[in-house]
């Protein structure tokens, strides 16, 4: 019993060496390997960071304390990207596509406040993009409010009374970037895995190892474990990013640690089940898109309609942002606790190394 | 572990695969002794490559039953594994690792003691003589040297019935040579050697028995010797002084099976042994000037093309 047991660790451990070596040697798929899920976490984050503010140019034909008074509103406003400029530099950055609006600060705005005179704040919008436009359409009527409720308390009567849920506010970006970790998992996990076995099936060198009298589940288990190890080297950069670059860190990091390598282990396993490569690309780019954007990446799901988050319960992915998020930022998105989330993750795990096993005892050569 | 008194190290009983409609092997029965280098030989697409991974347990009967070395593949099939040793066509290697990495892969595979893991690699190597190359990338073996150290592979682990699956295949004319020695050198210890080939020449040179399948059914089975004996009859070459016309004539003589003319050069195959002879060069005497005549038996190309009715191809 010993005996085979040491002999199925050995068999474990010979294939994830050999998985590693062979990795190793071939320098495009290691560098790919290792910088993709960090690219695409870099790329993503880029994205968003490009979408969320529209850059305008605000001239301040006046500078007095309630002129600085407004644009101080607008800055505060998390809508715009500000830059002061003369009316004329402003012209030009709108004809050329540079900015989204321009907005007027008049001459004796200050003046016209204080004699209590109507005062029109000039908003030229470039409007050939909706989600901008109405960017700019909310924002200052939104930034008159607050400049109103600042400069004069005692004549807005009515003040939000804000309760949080949580101690702190989690930013867009630091959110999203944690969704977006899970995705670049998802993809290095696939990608380091799949192409492995790919190049199995391919080279068909599967014979070896399904000619040998190790047990499958040995074999399977090996494969994983070497693209667990080359997709480590992926992980380390990819949080580097995250944590470094980005400024995103754990709350707990125990948690985030345990919690990544199994996403990785979850999404190693889905790839060992691979056998050609170009369904490896073709999964890894047609399935981690549309999971990014229903499993809650930009918001708990319970946000959105029934149906989608009915879709996105039955994909691991919805259950990683949820833990994953609780690592970084100490919240949970649903109420399964985070050892509920685990387990579930973890019953994902088996499910998919009995179908792995399953898999490749019934593998066969095509003739 | 397998009985060392089996009768059979192969026992195919009425095997038969099939994909979808399409039958590859066909109820197929045959025995391999234990001992014998035993050829398997078909025209392509004829079931070898079917026939010799369902031996190998790479693909499952659809019916039939195969035993290795006494054991039910389908029930013993681990065991089974332990006492094969193959060798595909493709040869199967990870190209990208050194001829040592692969021999190490595969002995912890097979469980190989560690103990001796590192002189039986050592063994193995010197055998193919790649002893020098141990460190390089198999990428950059030629195709022989790719067969040797797949021959290596196979053999690292002691099996008892070694499969070789086109072993020459793409292989210069030395390096078959080379090949040709291993292997019977492997009957001299004692190992089952089961054979595919192409090659009628290296199935004439190397194997006891041959068995020919085509369209997935046995079509003879026998020594080389025998084969030619059995379906050969005799091959009459007749060297004329102008073009013989009367074909007709010589394919109507009884036991006739083929007629070829190559210039003035006459080829006729019968099977009615010499009593036909003097018919068929009184014939062609009527018609021409003979300038030579030589009776010959049929070699295992002509046997092969008779039984088939196809040349064998790469």
């Amino acid at each position: 019993m010993l005996q085979e047991i040491g002999y199925q660790l050995r068999v474990i451990w010979a294939c994830a060496r050999k998985d590693v070596r062979s990795a190793l040697t071939d320098r495009l798929f290691t560098i790919m390997g290792l910088f993709v899920p960090a690219n695409v976490l870099v790329l993503m984050s880029l994205f968003v960071l490009a979408g969320s503010n529209a850059p305008t140019a605000v001239v301040m034909q006046d500078s007095g304390p309630y002129a600085q008074a407004f644009y101080q509103a607008m800055s505060q406003a998390h809508s715009f990207r500000l830059q002061i400029t003369s009316a004329a530099e402003a012209e030009r950055l709108i004809a050329a596509g540079g900015i989204v609006a321009v907005v007027t600060i008049p001459p004796e705005f200050d003046l016209r406040i204080q004699q209590n005179q109507p005062v029109q704040v000039g908003v030229e919008i470039n409007n050939l993009n909706t989600d901008f436009t109405n960017d700019i359409r909310r924002a200052i009527p939104l930034s008159i409010t607050s400049f109103y409720a600042k400069a004069f308390p005692n004549l807005v009567r009515v003040t939000p009374h804000e309760t949080d849920l949580y101690p702190q506010d989690t930013d867009y970006i630091p959110y999203l970037a944690v969704s977006i970790l899970v995705i670049a998992l998802m993809m290095g996990g696939l990608m380091q895995a799949g192409l492995a076995s790919a190049r199995e099936w391919e080279n068909e060198t599967i014979k070896e190892l399904l000619l040998s009298p190790a047990s499958r589940i040995a074999i399977m288990l090996g494969k994983m474990l070497g693209s667990f190890l080359v997709g480590l080297g992926s992980t380390c950069i990819v949080l580097v990013v995250l944590i470094l670059f980005l400024g995103v860190v754990p709350d707990h990091w125990l948690e985030m640690i345990g919690i990544t390598l199994l996403i990785l282990l979850i999404f190693n396993a889905l790839g060992t089940l691979i056998k050609q490569r170009m369904p490896v690309i073709a999964l890894t780019m047609g399935i981690s898109l549309p999971l990014f954007f229903i499993s809650g990446a930009f918001g708990p799901i319970s946000f959105s309609t029934p149906l989608l988050q009915a879709i996105a319960r039955l994909f691991p992915v919805y259950y990683q942002i949820v833990v994953l998020q609780h690592a970084f930022h100490s919240f949970l998105l649903n109420t399964y606790g985070t050892a509920g989330n685990v387990l579930i993750l973890v019953g994902f795990a088996a499910g998919i190394m009995l179908l792995m096993t399953l898999v490749l005892r019934r593998s066969t050569v095509s003739h | 572990m397998a009985n060392q008194s089996i009768t059979n190290a192969v026992e195919l009983v009425h095997l038969v695969k099939r994909f979808g409609k399409f039958t590859a092997v066909d109820d197929l029965s045959l025995q391999v002794e234990p001992g014998e280098i035993f050829g398997l030989l078909g025209p392509n697409g004829s079931g070898k490559t079917t026939t010799v991974n369902m031996l190998s347990g790479l693909s499952r009967p659809t019916s039939g039953q195969v035993r290795v070395m006494g054991l039910d593949l389908r029930t013993q099939t681990r065991q089974v594994r332990q006492v094969l040793g193959a060798v595909h066509q493709e040869t199967a290697l990870y190209e990208e690792l050194s001829a040592w990495a692969n021999l190490d892969f595969h002995a912890d595979l097979f469980g190989w003691p560690k103990a001796q893991k590192k002189a039986r690699i050592e063994e193995m190597l010197a055998l193919v003589q790649l002893a020098d190359r141990k460190d390089s990338r198999v990428s950059t073996f030629s195709g022989g040297m790719k067969r040797r150290l797949a021959l290596a592979r196979a053999l690292l682990h002691d099996p008892q019935l070694i499969y070789l699956d086109e072993p020459t295949l793409g292989v210069d004319v030395q390096s078959r040579r080379a090949l040709w020695d291993y292997i019977l050198d492997l009957q001299k210890q004692g190992k089952t050697v089961f054979i595919t080939t192409n090659y009628l020449e290296e199935a004439q040179a190397l194997c006891s028995r041959i068995a020919i399948i085509d369209h997935g059914r046995l079509v003879a089975l026998d020594t080389p010797e025998a084969l030619t004996q059995k379906f050969g009859g005799s091959v009459v070459e007749i060297e004329t002084n102008q073009l013989f016309q009367d074909l007709a004539g010589l394919r109507a003589l009884p036991g006739v099976k083929l007629v070829e003319q190559d210039g003035l050069l006459l080829k006729v195959t019968n099977q009615a042994g010499d009593r036909v002879v003097p018919q068929i060069i009184n014939l062609v005497a009527q018609g021409c000037e003979i300038r030579n005549i030589t009776v010959r038996e049929p070699t295992l190309d002509e046997v092969f093309l008779r039984l088939t009715g196809t040349a064998l191809r790469d």
